[in-house]
């Protein structure tokens, strides 16, 4: 049987809500991000310092191999529960709302740590949340996605407030990943090693608060995604054999190659849909992997959809990739330092294993103002 | 318009065990491919694909599960120049309550127009045989295919509730265990651990039943009215301690086959197999499980 248009008669690659005339999604509200909160440890890390535990020499330049000049490293007592727990309260103080407000909350991490690193699969880590936060009514579970984890937690709640289902959700991750580098460290010996990327990754919690939009005011414009399963197992992780914690293997160059080239008609769609060029995007902020890996994607993307955003994110420089918190790291950095003002317009891109394609674009508005030295 | 159930279908390990050694994936895959030749449905037609289960081959993490599945059963891995529209995965973890909150996740965005057909998957199977400590699941696989009808009401409510006082009846973890046994310095391996108190049981039921009978009381459901009660919560006898409970007959619970009765997270999909449906005009799904948390849906024909 073939796949008939979708219901606003057009045909998507991508799973689509929103646009110029809101047609996509028979949506009666617009949702926003009304607050975005980060957990960040204090401990860092230089690559120079990774490099220099490795087991064997590999005489591996890490950090101009991948522009990762440090990443933050969760201390005694942290984890991925504690690092979301941290970053869930920071939202919900930007946001001004209480945790009972909360129709829904989503944690999306891929790490499940609970007391040092112990893996937790059951019960899910939402439920400890949703406590701890005295979320009383939320409905709560866990998802997991890859790097995508959190943007799929956004692509899900924009869902429900713009259908009126629920008024305001959170989704949140803590990501206490940099035991794979430790792992890695063990076993690395080339350039080319499978475990090269577990060198690049830092811990961080990031989390986003959704909500209904009041009638007329600007938020979220278009989220879609889509998994191009072809490329499902160019990066694995489990846990580790040498030790406490996980191992992953990934083939970062295919990975590079088909990410950039398979989301060139995806940014094409999403910005179609949302009656934009790409330089009409003033913040491009996309997924952390390799300072090298975002200058040639947003190369790419500029050449082949003509024109590019005024601003790239770049903060792998300084946090590694923290997986899925990446985006929302970012953005939290960037309301922290006041760089944004209300009329900026953000698209967010995640490229994750799966392979995962997740890109949202919306206006920052009101967020600004409501974190660091404005707050 | 309302969300149905086009077909459910299941696969078990040991209808697999020809087949090498039938894993969590292979068992979520025969599920799934039997259940687009059950609803006559290719795997091109689905849009969204959400896998909830919690025990997977060697415990991966990344990438979801749900990414691997797709590629297995061939939904739409072309390139995307190619035209048309392709499928979203992703995987959800809720414990026992996995399938149930899928099925809200696609019943959400077959409401939005998002997605017209979605697939929810779960499997579960010991990753560490021999190794593991505690794991007593049976291996099965689970899948139910749904998707919009404006002729049929389907699940026309939801109900989730937590009861974190009870996290601890129900708990599962990964955790580095000292290989000392034989002597290796610094050696040993990452081992699952399951841990169900033998309170687990009375407690759910206790939850389920609160959860069930908030649902009704907000949907004005008569529990009589019910004629097909479909309750998991991975311990044998949920279903029928839950009727009891409840008020409902006996002989209106989709019982579990024996060797199958303590299934995880596919225990929804098994217990459909016992059941005709369509022949139901008032179905009451309720799964439980750790946290402990409680999932309650109300299906009408």
């Amino acid at each position: 049987m073939e796949k008939s248009a979708s219901a606003d008669g057009r045909e998507h690659w991508m799973a689509l809500e929103g646009g110029t005339d809101g047609s996509l999604g028979r949506a009666p509200y617009t949702s926003r991000f009304v607050g975005i909160g980060a957990s960040i440890p204090e401990r860092r890390q230089s690559s120079d310092e990774l490099m220099a535990s490795t087991k064997y020499r590999t005489d591996i330049d890490l950090e101009r191999l991948t522009g990762v000049r440090e990443r933050r490293i969760a201390g005694e007592g942290e984890d991925s529960y504690t690092l979301a727990l941290g970053a869930a309260r920071d939202a919900l103080a930007s946001a001004d709302c209480a945790a009972e407000d909360l129709d829904v909350l989503i944690m999306s991490s891929i790490s499940h740590y609970v007391g040092g690193l112990r893996w937790q699969l059951d019960p899910p880590v939402s439920v400890l949340l949703k406590e701890a936060l005295g979320a009383r009514r939320a409905m709560s579970f866990d998802i997991s996605n890859a790097c995508a984890g959190m943007m799929t937690g956004v692509f899900i709640l924009n869902d429900m407030i713009r259908q009126g289902r629920i008024r305001r959700g959170m989704v949140v991750s803590g990501e206490y990943i940099s035991q794979l580098g430790v792992n890695a460290a063990l076993e690395v010996r080339t350039m080319m090693d499978d475990q090269l990327a577990s060198l690049t990754v830092g811990d961080a919690g990031a989390a986003a608060i959704l909500e209904r939009a009041p009638d007329g005011a600007p938020g979220l414009e278009v989220a879609g995604f889509t998994t191009l399963a072809e490329h499902s197992r160019l990066c694995l992780a489990f846990p580790a054999r040498v030790g406490r914690g996980a191992a992953m293997y990934s083939d970062a160059r295919a990975l590079q190659e088909v990410g950039i080239e398979d989301t060139v008609p995806m940014l094409r769609e999403t910005l179609d849909q949302a009656g934009l060029r790409f330089d009409e995007i003033d913040y491009f902020i996309p997924h952390q992997t390799s300072a090298r890996a975002i200058k040639k994607g947003v190369k790419e993307f500029s050449e082949i959809l003509g024109g590019a955003p005024k601003h790239v994110v770049v903060t792998v420089d300084e946090f590694g990739n923290t997986s899925s918190t990446t985006h929302f790291l970012a953005l939290w950095k960037y309301l922290s330092e006041g760089r944004f003002v209300k009329d900026d317009r953000v698209l967010l891109l995640s490229i994750a294993s799966g392979l995962e394609v997740g890109i949202v674009i919306f206006k920052v508005d009101g967020l600004v103002g409501r974190h660091g030295h404005d707050h | 318009m309302g969300t149905i159930i086009e077909a459910s279908a299941t696969a078990t390990a040991t209808a697999h065990q020809r087949s090498l050694t039938p894993g969590a994936l292979q068992l979520a895959d025969a599920a799934a491919r039997s259940c687009l030749e059950r609803a006559e449905r290719t795997a091109e037609e689905l849009d969204l694909l959400i896998n909830a289960g919690v025990f997977h081959d060697r415990i991966l993490s990344e990438p979801a599960l749900a990414s691997l599945i797709q590629e297995d059963i061939g939904a739409n891995l072309d390139r995307p120049a190619v035209a048309g529209r392709g499928t979203f995965s992703f995987d959800v973890s809720n414990g026992a309550c996995g399938l149930l909150t899928g099925i809200s996740l696609v019943d959400g965005m077959l409401a939005s127009g998002t997605v017209e057909l979605g697939m929810v998957v779960a499997s579960d199977m010991d990753p560490q045989p021999g190794v593991s400590e505690g794991f007593s699941f049976p291996g099965v696989g689970g899948a139910v295919l749904l998707s919009a009808d404006d002729s049929r009401a389907g699940f026309t409510a939801f109900q989730f509730a937590t009861f974190p006082e009870l996290a601890g009846q129900f708990y599962s973890y990964v955790d580095w265990h000292d290989d000392a046994e034989r002597g290796l310095a610094g050696g040993g391996q990452n081992t699952i651990t399951v841990e169900i108190t033998e309170s687990y049981a009375t407690r759910a039921l206790e939850c389920a039943e609160s959860t069930a009978r908030e649902l009704a009381g907000a949907q004005a459901l008569d529990l009589g009215e019910v004629d097909l009660l479909v309750a998991t919560a991975s311990v044998p006898g949920f279903g029928e301690a839950l009727a009891t409970r409840l008020g409902i007959p006996g002989e209106r619970v989709a019982s579990l086959p024996d060797g199958l009765d303590g299934a995880h997270t596919a225990a929804p999909a098994v217990a459909l197999e016992s059941v005709q449906l369509a022949e139901a005009s008032t179905a009451l799904f309720v799964s439980a499980g750790a946290g402990i948390t409680v999932a309650v849906a109300l299906y009408r024909a």
